[in-house]
């Protein structure tokens, strides 16, 4: 029965080498085919362990692959349980949608089975990270998807931006990666094994003294690949790749994958006060900034980008808040309806001839009226409006919080703006591109082909009604994580009628967000009343500069070390290994030159030196006293 | 007194024949004056018992090697004189210097030990006669490695002397 | 009575050995230098003989006729030289070549 876990993991491997092996055989009918039936097949792989998992009450499967180092035991190991079973249903799940949706979107493009290659490749490494049962696997696979992001990123590579973000992700990945590294060595040092079980039950009996040290340096890595501040700004750029690789990649499973491991790491995380400090600062601030920063955005996949990371911010102060089942609530919920937005946006794109600037949209409702009522769910989910699934698990983290009490009631009101601004912005977003009066001609702009409205069709409806899956009244996710989240302390939610009250305050932020968004950008509120904003533009380009971090990241990181690089290059290399070198040479040649005086080139001046040394060793002899033997 | 006599005047002879080597203008004079160097040198050999290193000396060097300085300063001509005045900078000094240092060393040792040589062993009291039966024997038993190396030697030379003196000539003709 | 010693012969050929030395040094004829290298050659040779007459030994005058063929070979080699040179450049003197000039 374990075996079949391998069969989950290593289909997407084993297509992905098959298709690459034969990429020169294939057309683009035969790749769809292959591909799309391997991700129908691991799919039904994951249902079918999945409800093994159900019928077994949750309790952990766990398979053994090999011993890979005796000592410490190191051994390559997976391991199934609420956590990974739910990520293992929601990466496969999405993988199979989102590639039938690729197959319409991607048609045509020379490098078709390479794409797919690609994908596959993706989602075994999505996959490995999350099955995994000690950190090493975890980290190969951490490291695996940051490579496939790279190449599908960067898919494009002829476009040099697409290529720079794609180096940009890389490098700013590899940031966090290197906090992982660090953990890693010091997990073995303190535990002398990687696998968590061990690892866990350690720490339940007696934390080490450098708890708080690890748990930081894995919550860096986290941060890089979750693209939380101040490593964020890899994300927007990483938009230059296909969007549907956009949709499962940078929104659904592999920016999760931060939140994931935090969760799972979070028998941890517990014990570690500061950890979670750092954490929901950390995520309130990056929630807060790219909310911000999404609200000027004109790139329609930018906006989309901004909100991710906004929403992976939410999942953070959850799991800054301790809870853990909120976070991870909000990302199933939050890949489906991001998952929606971005293959909406994908459509969108698509019909409009890879135009992405949202002010040349407007008025695409009634030619894409389909796209533009999926859309329209994933907004509204997202900004929190019931019974749609951003509201139950926004909710939830909002009400966790507050239940935390103390200085988590600041954090409370902070969110709270974050999740105004989240509907602000998306609102601005939809009417922008669906309602307002058209710019430009869309006369010839008509509904996106089938096979991509029939995974939007899909994604809404789940974007509906997966929510439903741990409301206040069922606790549905909660018992599936119940196993792994055994020994944790979870915040709960607030009893009795606080919890109507936050959740009706939290759909208040909602609907203001949503008319206010209405009210500027469709009956232009302002121009009506005659009302000047002050600052108005300096507020607009902060916006859409992200606070100027991004310069001020690049004047940090790339200018002033290139300067200094140039002035290091100047000075040690042009003036002390030069100076040396060349000092050097001068020397010889200088000296050189005043020895070679002596060679006049006259028989007889050598003579006479050939006559003074002979008087020398004359001398010498005659100096010497004579030792008789 | 028949030994000192015997050495006292070739010995004069050999210096004299020496200072005109290195002071006459005429370079067949010069030539002349090693003659009679290299001539009483034989002598003085034969007084130490070498006879037969003095005929081969007086033989080879005073006849042939020195018949070949005389071809040679036929050749390229006596009467070019050789100017006396000292043309390069510096040399004066440099050969006074020398001199006085060679002066020096000469008058510490004359005055440390005399004329006496310190040679380690005395000399013995038997005397050895250098017939050409005794050095032919000695020549071509412990020596005759050296002795072909020395073959060779001879060869390269006399190859050397003729593609010096043949390479200058076929390059005029080709002129 | 004086008797004549090994020294003497040894004072005669540091005397000779000495003489041509500074006729090497002062005469710029290249064919005198030659004459002033065989002089040397000659108190070496006077040296080899008085150590055979002293210690009693033959070898030492079989160095001698080494020395006489070396001799005899740079005598060839040089003035094949000199002439060569002589050829080129009308005169014998050893000032004028300064090829070698560092």
């Amino acid at each position: 029965m374990e075996y079949i876990l391998l069969a989950v993991v290593f289909i997407p491997l084993m297509v992905s080498i098959f298709l690459n092996s034969i990429s020169s055989l294939l057309n683009e009918r035969l790749t769809t085919f292959i591909t799309i039936n391997a991700a129908l097949l691991s799919f039904s792989v994951s249902l079918l362990m999945f409800g093994a998992l159900l019928l077994d009450k949750f309790k952990p499967i766990s398979l053994e692959m090999y011993t890979w180092f005796p000592d410490p035991e190191i051994k390559f190991e997976f391991l199934l349980d609420g956590l990974s079973g739910t990520m293992m249903l929601l990466v496969t799940g999405l993988g199979l949608v989102i590639q039938i949706f690729s197959t319409s979107y991607m048609s045509g493009d020379p490098r078709y089975v390479k794409y797919f290659v690609y994908f596959n490749f993706f989602v075994f490494s999505m996959l490995l990270l999350v099955m995994s049962a000690n950190f090493l696997v975890m980290f190969f696979g951490w490291e695996l998807v940051g490579l496939s992001s790279y190449l599908l990123i960067s898919f494009w590579s002829e476009k040099k931006k697409a290529a720079k973000a794609g180096s940009k992700a890389f490098i700013l990945n590899r940031i966090g990666d290197f906090g992982f590294l660090i953990a890693l060595m010091m997990i073995l040092n303190t535990f002398d094994t990687f696998s968590f079980k061990k690892v866990f039950e350690t720490t339940l009996l007696n934390q080490p003294e450098n708890l708080d040290l690890i748990v930081v340096f894995l919550i860096i890595g986290a941060f890089g690949k979750s693209a939380q501040f101040p490593l964020f700004s890899w994300l927007p750029d990483a938009m230059e790749g296909p969007t549907p690789a956009s949709a499962l990649i940078h929104a659904a499973t592999m920016v999760t994958a931060g939140v994931f491991m935090l969760v799972r790491i979070s028998p941890l995380l517990q014990f570690s006060e500061i950890s979670s400090i750092l954490v929901i600062s950390v995520g309130l601030l990056t929630a807060l900034i790219s909310a911000f920063a999404a609200i000027n955005q004109d790139d329609i996949k930018k906006v989309l980008a901004y909100s991710t990371i906004s929403q992976l911010g939410f999942m953070f102060i959850a799991i800054g808040a301790g809870a853990y089942v909120a976070a991870i609530f909000h990302l199933v919920t939050h890949a489906f309806f991001k998952a929606l937005l971005f293959l909406g946006a994908g459509a969108v794109i698509h019909e409009m001839h890879h135009e992405q600037n949202i002010h040349k949209m407007g008025g695409l409702k009634k030619k894409m009226p389909m796209t533009a009522a999926m859309m329209g769910i994933g907004t509204l989910a997202i900004s929190g409006i019931p019974p749609l699934a951003g509201f139950w698990s926004k909710d939830e983290i909002l009400a966790s919080t507050f239940a935390k009490g103390g200085i988590y009631y600041g954090f409370w009101a902070l969110s709270l703006l974050a999740a105004f601004m989240t509907a602000f912005y998306m609102g601005r977003h939809w009417l922008l591109i669906f309602h307002k009066e058209p710019a430009n001609n869309i006369d010839n702009i008509h509904e996106a082909p089938k096979m991509m409205t029939r995974p939007l069709l899909l994604l809404g409806i789940f974007s509906i009604f997966i929510g439903f899956i741990n409301t206040p009244f069922f606790h549905g996710l909660e018992k599936v994580l119940h196993s792994t989240l055994s020994d944790v302390e979870i915040t709960h939610l607030p009893e009795g009628i606080a919890v109507v009250i936050l959740a009706l305050i939290s759909i208040g932020a909602g609907f203001t967000g949503l008319g206010m968004a209405y009210l500027i950008y469709i009956v232009d509120i302002f121009s009506y009343f005659k009302f000047e904003i002050p600052f108005l533009k300096e507020v607009r380009s902060l916006s859409s500069e992200v606070l100027y971090l991004n310069k001020v990241g690049h004047y940090l990181f790339v200018e002033i070390p290139k300067s200094f690089v140039r002035k290091v290059a100047v000075v040690i290399d042009g003036l002390v290994i030069d100076g040396f070198v060349n000092g050097v040479s001068n020397l010889f040649y200088k000296s050189s030159k005043t020895i070679s005086v002596t060679q006049s080139g006259l028989v007889r001046n050598y003579v006479v030196y050939f006559g003074l040394f002979l008087l020398l060793l004359v001398s010498l002899f005659v100096a010497t006293p004579l030792i008789v033997l | 007194m028949l030994d000192l006599i015997l050495f006292a005047i070739p010995s004069l002879f050999v210096l004299a024949g020496a200072l005109i080597v290195i002071f006459a203008k005429n370079p067949v004079h010069n030539s002349m004056g090693l003659v009679l160097t290299l001539a009483s040198l034989a002598v003085v050999y034969i007084t130490l018992n070498a006879t037969f290193v003095a005929m081969v000396q007086m033989l080879v060097y005073a006849g042939a090697v020195m018949t070949l300085f005389l071809f040679v300063i036929m050749m390229i001509g006596v009467d070019k004189a050789e100017q006396t005045k000292e043309e390069i900078k510096g040399q004066t000094f440099l050969v006074l210097g020398t001199l006085i240092l060679l002066g020096s060393l000469l008058a510490y040792v004359v005055i440390n030990s005399g004329f006496k040589w310190d040679l380690w062993f005395p000399a013995v009291d038997y005397s050895i006669e250098g017939t050409p039966d005794l050095i032919a024997s000695t020549l071509f038993t412990g020596w005759v490695f050296p002795f072909e190396v020395i073959s060779i030697l001879l060869i390269v030379a006399a190859t050397a002397a003729i593609a010096l003196a043949y390479d200058t000539k076929t390059r005029k003709d080709d002129d | 009575m004086i008797e004549v010693t090994t020294d003497w012969y040894l004072t005669l050929a540091s005397l000779l050995f000495s003489i041509g030395f500074i006729g090497m040094m002062i005469r710029k004829n290249a064919l005198i230098m030659f004459m002033c290298i065989e002089l040397m050659l000659n108190a070496v040779n006077l040296t080899f003989i008085t150590a055979s007459k002293h210690f009693g030994t033959i070898d030492a005058q079989v160095a001698v006729f080494f020395v006489l063929v070396v001799a005899a070979a740079e005598v060839v080699v040089g003035l094949a030289i000199i002439v060569s040179i002589f050829k080129k450049q009308e005169t014998a003197s050893v000032d004028i070549l300064r090829s070698s000039k560092g």
